[in-house]
């Protein structure tokens, strides 16, 4: 079966189907001489095999599903999960900016320029950021600007000098702006002593000013044409380069990165837990998994090491960030680790709100877990366990759950600055309210700990 | 007629790069030039101070890694006695 898929739209290049759940691209004959060269110059080459570009095999054209428009077909590598950039850690968001970069950097040596620089062009594969968008070439001509600028900075800088400079927080920007942060309200959120850095005066700064003195304006690419050379270019993309790497956020030790060091668990137990997951995930032997709550991503790995490919979700863009580091320290191809409050996780947004899918739309996964997470749900945001059920049953065929009863000094912590109001919050509560939409295939103690762990499936 | 037409007739480009846009690269073609030169000189000296080189690939992640390119078969040649 055929269909079209919503995120792709805009682009008069090309676009994006669905056949039998794989992705292909049409290239229409609008891009032909474009595309020509894209292939030609070695750039799709060097590119793909930086393995900084998706690579793609070349199907037959009576695949294309606008055929009159159709110049060639193409089958992408076929990519996992996909995220977006208000899920993304700080690192994770620079990896991204810098690909862009050097790509548009690269794209120049070609004799190409990089038409679209927008942050969803970017999904995580292997550990690692890479460009999905092989339609984003076009040939450059000497003397003009470069085209996307503006998009580089409203995409990537100023959501990274935001994140960096004023408040990590910020990085939840991208998801209210779908085309940017815009850059008058990105120079109104920077601290004033971002003024003094050359990068983030010029890029984000003066770049809003000259954005407001000629918004009535129309300047068009031809009047500014013979007026930068290429060198010049090169100089823009390096001094972008640099704003980018020049920032950083500290390694924040947030709510959940200490919370290994100051927890229940004892150095055997927590390997018995890790044990016991393992286990229960090796029964399921799922395609993928999704572990909610996942912190630093210490259990999730039960499923990732296995060589499943695991997105770990958390709240807390510290313990993304640190998992983040581990991903690539250990060069690890199948772990994601994305920013998510569960309590309100990502909404579809976009034009017909179908542009970008929300984390249910992008479910369900074979497996799913929750270690340490139902009081987070149950007691700190007041969700009844039932409904903490029925959510988690949506995203996925299997549960491996644990729950933490009210002995825990974790759950005693939260219930000891407010009113108990949980009286179905036990162990056989729990079981209850599962039960309506799982069967309990297992149930095993936590060794050294009041807490019990549960490999459940759907009903 | 023609405010119409000049409404309808939109410029080519697939972005909007906007005029703002457009002009502040004008000025910053302008500055630049030295102002990179400089900067790249400058790490340069600290690198070379530091005696810290990032790895190709670090730097630039369009670079090939040379580690993981997949050896090309070829043919092993016959072992002549």
């Amino acid at each position: 079966m055929q269909e079209k898929v919503s995120a792709s739209f805009r682009d008069p290049s090309g676009f994006m189907f669905k056949v039998d759940g794989l992705y292909y691209r049409q290239v229409n004959l609008a891009y032909q001489k474009d595309w020509d060269l894209f292939i030609s110059s070695g750039l799709y080459q060097q590119l793909s095999k930086a393995k900084a570009i998706v690579a793609h095999e070349e199907m037959p054209l009576d695949m294309a599903t606008m055929s009159e428009k159709a110049y060639k077909v193409i089958k992408p590598t076929q990519l996992g999960f996909i995220s977006y950039p208000y899920e993304w850690c700080f690192n994770q968001y620079k990896d991204a900016a810098i690909l862009t970069l050097s790509i548009a950097r690269r794209a120049l040596e070609y004799g190409m320029s990089l038409k679209d620089a927008s942050a969803y062009n970017i999904q995580f594969l292997d550990g690692k950021p890479i460009f999905i968008d092989t339609l984003s070439f076009e040939t450059y001509q000497e003397g003009l600007p470069w085209v996307a600028y503006k998009q580089f900075c409203q995409h990537f800088l100023a959501p990274l000098a935001l994140m960096a400079k004023t408040d990590i927080r910020l990085g939840g920007l991208t998801r209210d702006y779908i085309d940017g942060i815009p850059l008058d309200l990105a120079s109104k959120l920077l601290p004033k002593t971002t003024k003094l850095s050359f990068g983030l005066a010029t890029h984000i700064h003066i770049h809003a000013k000259s954005q407001q003195k000629y918004a009535d304006q129309k300047v068009s690419q031809k009047e500014v044409s013979g007026k930068i050379s290429k060198q010049a270019t090169y100089n823009l993309i390096d001094s972008l380069l640099s704003a980018v790497r020049g920032l950083d956020v500290p390694t924040i030790s947030t709510e959940w990165t200490d919370y290994y060091q100051d927890n229940n668990y004892t150095e055997s137990s927590f390997e018995a837990k890790r044990a016991l997951v393992t286990d229960f995930v090796k029964q399921v032997n799922p395609k993928t998994a999704w572990d909610l709550g996942g912190n630093t991503g210490e259990f999730s790995r039960c499923a990732s090491d296995l060589g499943i490919p695991t997105v770990s979700f958390d709240i807390d863009p510290g313990a993304v960030q640190q998992n983040y580091a581990i991903v690539k320290k250990q060069k690890e191809k199948f772990m994601l680790p994305l920013i998510m409050d569960l309590t309100n996780p990502s909404p579809s947004i976009g034009w017909h709100n179908q542009e970008r899918d929300s984390l249910k739309d992008r479910g369900p996964v074979d497996l799913v877990m929750a270690l340490a997470l139902i009081h987070h749900m149950a007691i700190a945001n007041n969700v009844p366990l039932r409904e903490v059920a029925r959510s988690f049953a949506d995203f996925g065929e299997h549960l491996i759950i644990e729950f933490v009863p009210k002995q825990d000094s974790q759950v005693e912590r939260l219930l000891s600055s407010r009113l108990d109001i949980f009286p179905d919050y036990t162990l056989e509560g729990f079981k209850q309210a599962f039960s309506e939409y799982y069967s309990i295939l297992d149930e095993q103690p936590v060794q050294g700990s009041e807490r019990t762990l549960f490999l459940m499936k759907r009903n | 007629m023609s405010i119409l037409f000049s409404v309808l007739v939109k410029p080519q480009e697939y972005l909007d790069p906007g005029s703002g846009s457009l002009i502040i690269q004008i000025v910053l073609a302008a500055v630049m030039g030295a102002g990179v030169a400089i900067g790249v000189f400058w790490r340069n000296i600290k690198a070379f101070f530091t005696g810290k080189k990032a790895s190709e690939q670090e730097l630039d992640p369009t670079a090939i890694d040379p580690t993981e390119i997949e050896p090309e078969e070829t043919e092993t040649p016959a072992i002549e006695e």
